[in-house]
């Protein structure tokens, strides 16, 4: 029988980083993925990655899948697309089918990167058409160019829910609300600050108990949760929606390690059952290792790396990396885990809600947290947002996510962030901001605005993020919003900024009223257009 | 350490398996007003009870275990359903084994000759006959025997129905617990040890499959049983096509469609007898795609149907292929029924009955299985 | 595999509103089936697989079987982790049986078989 040295399932990152790793290491590589395109989840993401330089924070999804695939390609490795591993045998034999038939192959090391599945909640109507995974409206925008509806309620406020509304907005539609069943936002508070000034409302504590509507959606009605979730009868709320987009989680694609024997378990903070691993990622089979969701769901940052290590050992127990490069290797993969995976977010910490001051000390908004946005009481409490004279960045970064883009971005040195890429970015306040802008493009937030109260008497410009087609040229007027989106003076773009080095984020230029600049942070283009700003 | 959540550890009947022949029996003896404990390694329904295809068949039985299959069809399974308030999904369509070469014609003529000599109402018929009965065959096909009061049940809710009336007959089954050995006291069968104390009782029924051999080892019984492997798949839900019960006389697959639209199609690969795979694995690389090319070969219409999700089992075939339904005189006792060779599905509810009354009045009387005692077996010359 | 002791429910079965809920879409099983199934003796996963249906379909429980995991775990007042999965079985999609036939086991390396 045909055999690899290392058969890989699934190009998804964890998958084609392993595939990288090994074949740079020199071992015969394939890849199987039942997909018609590689990249399993990245390509979908086109959002930028959070982490360090290592972690290829502050690139898009989609970038980091063109580059592994591109590294993938150098190395000699082989990916086999629309190819499904139907099982995993006795002595690693694997059945794939692809081209019309299934073929079996060996392999002396097995890497299983499936990913992840989206979980699913059943309420009345749940299975009409308009119902979807927020994974699939992802899937039908970002890969097909299908709009999946016109007014969106997003069930869900995990990062997931929260990236997806983002992108729907961005497709094109109205995201009508956004809830979730715990009294607090699950996500990264930027990623809900981006929604919330859009004006985008959160409703906490609230679950979804009805999908209206006779073939397909034609509204929802949500409730208040009580403690146990579940709906309180009474407070029932209709909602004009066509579609639903459940982002309630994801669960491990355990069930090709299970096929293959390996031994499983159920681990609730990892999303359920799950392969029991050492911690090179070896499963109870030797010679079948797992990387990616499929260990636990995590972001793709971790995935990527688990894959390298995993690769890392079965290079070294096959010969193809020497005991010292692996713990050299491995090292270093180690240790940028460890890092992807700190702060309030990480696996060990997900899901706390005891946590209300960050690492320095800050009390946490929460107004973020529950609202989506930072209250204007609660502003001054940190140090980035602080007020001064002259061009600034205002860096609204108030958790400790694991970032800092920022740091590294900054010509001038303004912003640090430390070794402990979990900390709060601060202004150095020792040098002087040049308005570049570049720090609003590279933050995976859009946490960052560049403040100037100098423009011209009574006015100031406030630089903010702006991922909206089409980009509102200068001279076009509208309306400042403010951080819960809330219409707060009449505004005109004065300039746009868009080098390359801020990747395809653009700085749009504000002009607004000094007593408005605090609170400006989004700006709303008139509808007809035709009115000119002077 | 004992565990003492589990509550009562003694009665007057202990049956060791949970599968179909464990909860019938189960079901009959509670029935009687004995006080039964099941115990049971896994959980119930999970062994070949709850993995092979359903088939109840007496065509091309053994004589010796033919008086069950007989019984069975003809007394116990057209009200089954009623008895046990499941739909068992009975369906009583006729079993064609097919022949696609004048030795397998041979055989098949061996065997209905045998069966009808026993009492059996079955026929060769032409390959034209056999695909006036079931028009999906191929021309592959050019004889077959026929016997139209064979059929199917779903062994799953026939299991789970003499599960749900035993415990309504205030049977108890604890799962999770593995039989580790049996013990006399006072000159008879009398304790049944585990992974989680000693039960007592004054009646035991082994029929744990496979593993019974293991556990009438500790009394000194050794039944000439060895594990095989079968596999078996299930397609896509399909429409209507036929009823009959599909087998072949070279065995090359057997299978039929269920009342769930899909088809239930099984069979082995040769080296059944010779696989590796550990337990709790599910099934090998090369059994699925050998069944599919026998089934297409014989049955055209498949080739572009889907196969949704296969699995192993494994049974204890029996030294001479029937099985073991005996008392043990020399552990009084001791009942066993065990050895089915991977066919006892369709003849469970006759040996509960069986063995209800080798248990109650130590013989059985409305069937004969005196050919199936457990100390049948001889060395050859 | 731990260790359960089943004997006659005491409590009769009582319906629940939302009973109706289809939860797998597979095989059209319902919440209520769920529970009734539970009710009827079965305690474990793969028990209520068996009986019902649930997870037996086109996608193997892979939509569903977290939801009918916490139905069955409610319903026992278990936690959920004592309640089983859904076996992974091959293949992991639905492959048309003459595709399967093909399966020799003498396949060339995927390069022969580029387009």
């Amino acid at each position: 029988m045909k055999r690899y040295e290392m058969i890989v399932i699934g190009a998804g990152p964890a998958g084609l980083s392993a595939a990288c790793v090994a074949a740079e290491a020199g071992m015969d590589v394939v890849v199987f993925d039942e997909n018609q395109r590689p990249g399993g989840q990245l390509f979908k993401q086109i959002h930028k990655f959070f982490g360090s330089r290592e972690h290829q924070a502050g690139i898009r999804g989609v970038k980091i899948g063109e580059n592994l695939l591109e590294s993938a390609k150098n190395a000699g490795v082989k990916v086999v697309l629309g190819a499904t591993v139907l099982g995993i045998y006795k002595n690693k034999e694997l059945a794939v089918r692809f081209g019309g038939a299934v073929h079996n192959y060996k392999a002396d090391a097995v890497v299983i990167a499936a990913g992840a599945s989206e979980n699913m909640m059943t309420f009345d109507g749940w299975t009409k058409p308009g119902v979807m995974g927020a994974g699939a409206a992802q899937t039908l925008m970002n890969l097909h160019g299908v709009r999946p509806g016109k007014r969106v309620l997003t069930v869900g406020s995990g990062n997931v829910g929260l990236v997806v509304s983002f992108q729907l907005l961005q497709a094109g539609c109205d995201v009508v609300a956004i809830i979730d069943a715990a009294p607090r936002i699950g996500g990264y508070g930027v990623h809900a600050a981006k929604l919330a000034r859009m004006g985008i409302p959160f409703h906490t504590s609230h679950t979804i108990v009805k999908a209206l509507g006779g073939d397909f959606v034609d509204g929802a009605v949500i409730a208040e949760t009580d403690e146990a979730f579940a709906p309180k009868p009474g407070t029932e709320k209709n909602l004009d929606v066509d579609t639903i987009c459940i982002a309630v989680g994801l669960s491990p694609m355990s069930r090709l390690a299970d096929n293959a024997g390996c031994d499983i378990v159920y681990d609730g903070a990892k999303g359920g059952y799950v392969p029991l691993l050492s911690d090179e990622g070896e499963t109870s089979l030797s010679g079948i290792f797992c990387a990616g969701d499929v260990c636990g769901i995590e972001e793709a940052s971790s995935a990527m790396i688990q894959g390298k290590i995993a690769a890392a050992a079965a290079a070294r127990d096959l010969g193809y990396l020497s005991g010292e490069d692996f713990i050299q290797k491995t090292g270093e993969y180690k240790d940028s885990l460890k890092k992807i995976r700190s702060g309030m977010f990480g696996p060990e910490s997900k899901g706390r809600a005891d946590i209300a001051r960050t690492d320095e000390g800050y009390p946490l908004s929460r107004s973020l947290l529950q609202r989506g946005f930072i209250a204007d009481d609660e502003v001054t409490g940190f140090p980035s947002i602080a007020h001064g004279g002259g061009t600034r960045a205002v860096i609204e970064c108030t958790q400790n996510i694991p970032c800092d883009p920022c740091q590294d971005i900054c010509p001038q040195g303004c912003i640090e962030v430390g070794e402990n890429i979990t900390s709060l970015p601060a202004l150095t306040g020792n040098k002087e901001c040049i308005g570049c802008g570049l720090c609003v493009g590279v933050c995976s937030g859009q946490a960052i605005f560049l403040i100037n109260d100098d423009f011209e008497a009574g006015y100031g410009t406030v630089g903010l993020p702006y991922e909206f087609l089409p980009l509102p040229e200068k001279g076009a007027v509208g309306r400042a919003l403010d951080r819960s989106g809330k219409e707060i003076c009449d505004a005109v773009v004065v300039e746009t900024v868009n080098s390359k080095a801020m990747g395809k984020t653009p700085m749009l230029v504000m002009k607004v009223p000094t007593a408005s600049l605090a609170g400006a942070r989004f700006f709303r283009a008139d509808a007809d257009g035709a009115r000119k700003g002077g | 350490m004992p565990n003492s959540r589990l509550g009562k550890r003694s009665a007057d009947v202990i049956v060791i398996g949970g599968g179909v022949m464990g909860c019938a029996s189960a079901y009959r003896l509670s029935a009687e007003g004995l006080s039964v404990i099941v115990l049971e390694r896994d959980e119930i329904c999970a062994g070949a009870s709850g993995r092979n295809a359903g088939g109840v068949r007496q065509s091309a039985r053994d004589v010796r275990e033919l008086p069950l299959a007989i019984y069975a069809v003809k007394n116990i399974w057209p009200t089954l359903g009623e008895e046990l308030g499941v739909d068992t999904e009975y369906v009583q369509k006729g079993n064609l084994r097919l022949g696609r070469t004048e030795a397998h014609l041979e055989k098949l003529r061996m065997s209905v000759t045998e069966n009808t000599e026993a009492g059996l109402d079955l026929l060769m018929v032409t390959g034209t006959e056999a695909r006036e009965i079931c028009p999906y065959m191929s021309e592959e096909v050019i004889g077959a025997s026929w016997c139209p009061t064979d059929g199917y049940a779903n062994p799953l809710l026939t299991t789970f129905g003499y599960y749900r009336r035993a415990l309504d007959n205030k049977a108890i089954f604890i799962t999770g617990i593995t039989v580790t050995g049996l013990g006399k006291a006072g000159g008879a069968l009398r304790k049944v040890y585990t992974d989680d104390g000693v039960f007592e009782a004054d009646r035991v029924v082994l029929c744990a499959g496979y593993h019974s051999r293991a556990i009438a080892n500790t009394v000194g019984i050794d039944i000439p049983v060895e594990r095989e492997d079968e596999e078996v798949f299930v397609t896509e839900q399909l429409p209507p096509m036929f009823d009959q019960v599909l087998g072949t006389a070279d065995a090359d697959f057997y299978g039929h469609r269920t009342k769930h639209g899909s088809f239930l199609l099984g069979g082995v690969s040769g080296l059944q007898h010779f696989t590796s795979n550990h337990d709790g694995h599910p099934a090998d690389a090369y059994t699925a795609p050998s069944l599919s090319r026998a089934i297409i070969g014989f049955f055209p219409v498949f080739a572009d149907v889907k196969i949704i999700r296969s699995w192993s089992g494994h049974f204890d075939a029996c030294a001479d292929g029937v099985p073991v339904i005996s008392n043990v005189e020399e552990v009084p006792g001791l009942t066993i029924a065990c050895a089915f060779t991977g066919h006892g599905f369709g003849i469970s509810p006759a040996v509960s009955l069986a063995i209800k009354e080798l248990v109650t009045v130590g013989e059985s009387r409305a069937i004969d299985v005196s050919e199936l005692r457990y100390d049948r077996f001889r060395a050859k010359q | 595999m731990p260790v359960i002791v089943r004997e006659k429910a005491e409590k009769p079965f009582v319906p629940k509103p939302d009973d109706d809920l289809l939860v797998c879409r597979c095989e059209e099983v319902t919440k209520g089936d769920i529970r009734e199934a539970v009710h009827a003796g079965l305690r474990t996963f793969g028990e209520v697989k068996r009986y019902s249906r649930v997870g037996m379909g086109l996608c193997q429980g892979q939509t569903c079987q977290r939801l009918v995991r916490h139905i069955i775990a409610s319903e026992l007042g278990i936690a959920i982790d004592g309640v089983g999965r859904v076996k992974g079985r091959a293949p992991m999609e639905p492959v048309i049986m003459k595709e399967l036939a093909l399966s020799r086991r003498d396949s060339k390396g995927v390069d022969d078989y580029a387009e």
